[in-house]
Order: C-alpha cells, then sequence, then structure tokens
C-alpha cells in the first residue's frame, strides 16, 4: 500500500488500516515514549500526534513511517470512524512547499537537479503524549466527508467470487 | 507415496504480501470461496484469509534483521486438526497429502483450530465453516491449464521465488533439493506434526569493501573544463578478476 492510494481496497486495508511513526527503540524510550503510545511529531511548521512503533531498524535519530494513510473521516468512502481516521495519520502538517528565504519571492523545496520533492528531510523533536489526550491523531477534521450524490453507501460484508458479487447489507 | 508441500526461503522474502494477496484472489473465486471481509470499508476490518505475512526484527541496532515470515497451512504429515474432527470434514488426502476440509461435513465446532499448533486454520464468519490453505488444490489438479500453471498461486505470484512447490518425498524434486542443500527446516519439530511445508534459512551476507569503494570519484562529465583525475592511481579491484 502506497500513499493514500488502495485505501479503497479491502484486502489491502485488512494489512494496514493506519500507520506508525518508526522510531529507534533506544531514541523512544531517551525520549519517554512506550511502543504503541501516542506521541507528538514536531517540526518548525507544525506538528502531528501519531502512534509510536518502537524499531531496531531505524537509525537512531531518524523516524520515518507511511504517509497518507491518515484520511479526513469519511474520505475514500470509508466509514467516519474507520481506523485510517482515528490512528492514521498525515505528515504534510509537518513540511512546507517552499523554503524560508531572506529576501522576496519564493523558493520551491524541492531537488535543484531533478525537480523531486525534498519535503520529508525536516528537522522534528519527539515527545510523549499526555495522560489526558484523546487517543486519536491530530490535526484531523470535525465534519466527516459527505458521500457524494449518487453515492452509495459500502457494504458492511463482502465476497467475492469470479464473476458474481455477493453483497450482504 | 506423495506429499505436496510448499519451500519458503525466508532469505529473499522481502514481505511485499504478493502471495498472500493472489491467494485470496484465486481461492475466492475458486471450489474455496468466497471468503468473507467484514467491514471491508469499515472500522477493524477482518477476513479470511489461507495465507498471512508476519514481520518481525530480530537483534538490536545496528545488527538488525527484519524477518518475513509468510505462514498458512504446513500440510503435516501427522495432521492434529484431523483426528480431533468429529464429522470426518477434515482429512488428509492420500494420494497427495493435502490436507483439506469438507464443506458439506464441517460444522464450524473449532476443534481443528484449536488443535493446529500453528494457528493454521481460519474460520469463516460468512458461511460458519473452517477453512485454510488447498494448495489450491483445484488449480494444481486442473489439466486443462498449462504445466506450467498447475502451481498454487503464490507460488506464481511471488516476485523474488521465494515459494518452491513440489513433492518433499521425491529426493529430486526440486523442494527437496533445496531442503537438503540449503538447510530447510519445519516449524516447531517438538509437535511431531511432521510438517510438509519447510522453510529456508535466512544467510549471512558478506560484502567486501575495498579501500578504494570508499573514495568518492568526481563526475569525469564535469564541464568547469579540466577533467578530474581518479584519485586511485594504482591496481585496483577493477583491475582483478574476484
Amino acid at each position: 500500500m502506497y500513499h493514500s492510494w488502495d485505501s479503497q481496497n479491502a484486502w489491502l486495508r485488512q494489512i494496514h488500516t493506519y500507520n506508525f511513526l518508526m522510531v529507534n527503540a533506544a531514541t523512544a524510550r531517551a525520549a519517554g515514549i512506550a511502543d504503541g503510545a501516542w506521541m507528538w511529531v514536531e517540526s518548525p511548521w507544525g506538528k502531528v500526534r501519531c502512534l509510536c512503533r518502537h524499531s531496531e531498524a531505524v537509525e537512531p535519530g531518524t523516524v520515518w513511517t507511511w504517509n497518507a494513510i491518515g484520511k479526513a473521516p469519511g474520505a475514500w468512502n470509508l466509514a467516519p470512524d474507520a481506523n485510517e481516521a482515528r490512528q492514521g495519520f498525515l505528515l504534510n502538517h509537518l513540511i512546507r512547499e517552499e523554503l524560508p528565504t531572506s529576501g522576496s519571492g519564493a523558493v520551491s523545496n524541492s531537488d535543484p537537479i531533478t525537480g523531486q520533492a525534498a519535503w520529508y528531510d525536516v528537522r522534528v523533536r519527539i515527545y510523549p503524549a499526555e495522560a489526558g489526550e484523546p487517543a486519536e491523531t491530530w490535526p484531523r477534521p470535525e465534519q466527516a466527508l459527505q458521500p457524494v450524490p449518487g453515492m452509495s453507501g459500502a457494504p458492511k460484508r463482502r465476497g467475492w467470487m469470479a464473476g458474481l458479487m455477493k453483497v450482504v447489507k | 507415496m506423495t506429499q505436496l508441500a510448499l519451500v519458503i526461503d525466508l532469505n529473499v522474502c522481502v514481505g511485499c504480501h504478493a502471495c498472500v494477496t493472489s491467494c485470496k484472489q484465486w481461492n475466492t473465486s475458486g471450489a474455496a470461496g468466497p471468503l468473507v471481509d467484514d467491514q471491508p470499508y469499515g472500522a477493524d476490518p477482518t477476513g479470511t484469509f489461507f495465507n498471512r505475512v508476519q514481520t518481525f526484527e530480530v537483534g538490536e541496532f545496528p545488527n538488525t534483521q527484519t524477518v518475513h515470515f509468510p505462514k498458512s497451512c504446513l500440510h503435516c504429515e501427522d495432521p492434529p486438526c484431523v483426528p480431533v474432527c468429529p464429522t470426518g470434514a477434515s482429512y488428509k488426502r492420500k494420494e497427495d497429502g493435502i490436507v483439506l476440509v469438507d464443506y458439506d461435513k464441517c460444522i464450524g465446532c473449532k476443534y481443528c483450530s484449536w488443535a493446529c499448533p500453528y494457528g493454521a486454520r481460519e474460520i469463516d464468519e460468512e458461511r460458519k465453516v473452517m477453512t485454510k490453505c488447498t494448495l489450491c488444490v483445484d488449480r494444481i489438479t486442473d489439466t486443462a491449464l498449462p504445466a506450467a500453471e498447475r502451481k498454487p498461486a503464490c507460488v506464481l505470484a511471488c516476485p523474488t521465488h521465494a515459494r518452491l512447490f513440489g513433492d518433499v518425498h521425491d529426493p529430486e524434486s526440486v523442494v527437496s533439493v533445496a531442503i537438503r542443500e540449503r538447510g530447510g527446516y519445519a516449524l516447531m519439530p517438538e509437535w511431531n506434526t511432521r510438517p510438509a511445508n519447510h522453510y529456508l534459512p535466512r544467510r549471512r551476507t558478506e560484502l567486501t569493501v575495498h579501500a578504494e569503494d570508499l573514495v568518492r570519484v568526481d563526475n569525469p562529465l564535469k564541464i568547469d573544463g579540466s577533467r578530474p583525475e581518479s584519485p586511485q592511481q594504482g591496481l585496483g579491484r577493477e583491475d582483478f578478476a574476484t
């Protein structure tokens, strides 16, 4: 599952419905963040509350995640309480499309040779979420996206067979 | 006597889940299907899969391995799921050793899933019957298919060829050779289930770094007028056959 693509795929959703921020175990412990706990990741431009996963396969001092698994409630015609809308998170809140400049004009935050977006090499700080905080990602839209006119609701149970599709509502 | 089985090479599995989805694609549409998906677009979706990949880490940074471990029914030679079945629905085929469930006889009592030490069985919540890997029996025995395609869907789908399929009782089969020559092992032999499926262990990768590999060579097409000289003046790795 890459980016937000395939979040409408019933089988791939059963592999990943939400993402973690992957943090080296020693780095996370030093910051007081438990494995599977809610934490904050903060850049000069914003902050995100997300789930932490301790990992020994991550360089200490570096964090990563799959981006855009988190979605607005109701997006992709998923149920408003889908895991993507509660536990998944979006890193876009931490980055900017443009670099800070001393003068006027904007400089694109992209690789000068290839033009490839260079958004994710950003310095962040991490710290644990406090005990009373909601166990869900932040920021997230308060209003769920509404289905577009003519769109039917998603089925609650499904079983595919070639040539026919069994739908139980 | 034939005993068909999978041999899975943990050294090359990259955890892409192609075996998981191709398995579901074939089997939901075949004799074993349909395989239910519950809350496919809601909270905590679940469903029936005959094959799943478990991923775990071993060791501490920087000496870490991320192991992707595909797991399905191991088609044991002495399967504990068969004698516990009160209706005879769970059985092992004499002709090829595949362990199957007859859905017409299964009453969904789940005894077999308690007896299986590997957690390889999946209750279908829609049909209330026990399901499991069939080794794509409706595919490998289909003579209408070209011979090269008479293999389980997961074997055909694997992009790294981590999955081998064949008869482990034939000492010259590709699976028997792999087990013999590459240290193939069975899971939890202490249960005396004698799983037909085997796994090939991860192997240590040796990488030799030569001194000149650590020196960055400037781009020879540099346009500042002067071509840079290679920092390596003497004989290097390229000058020797290794």
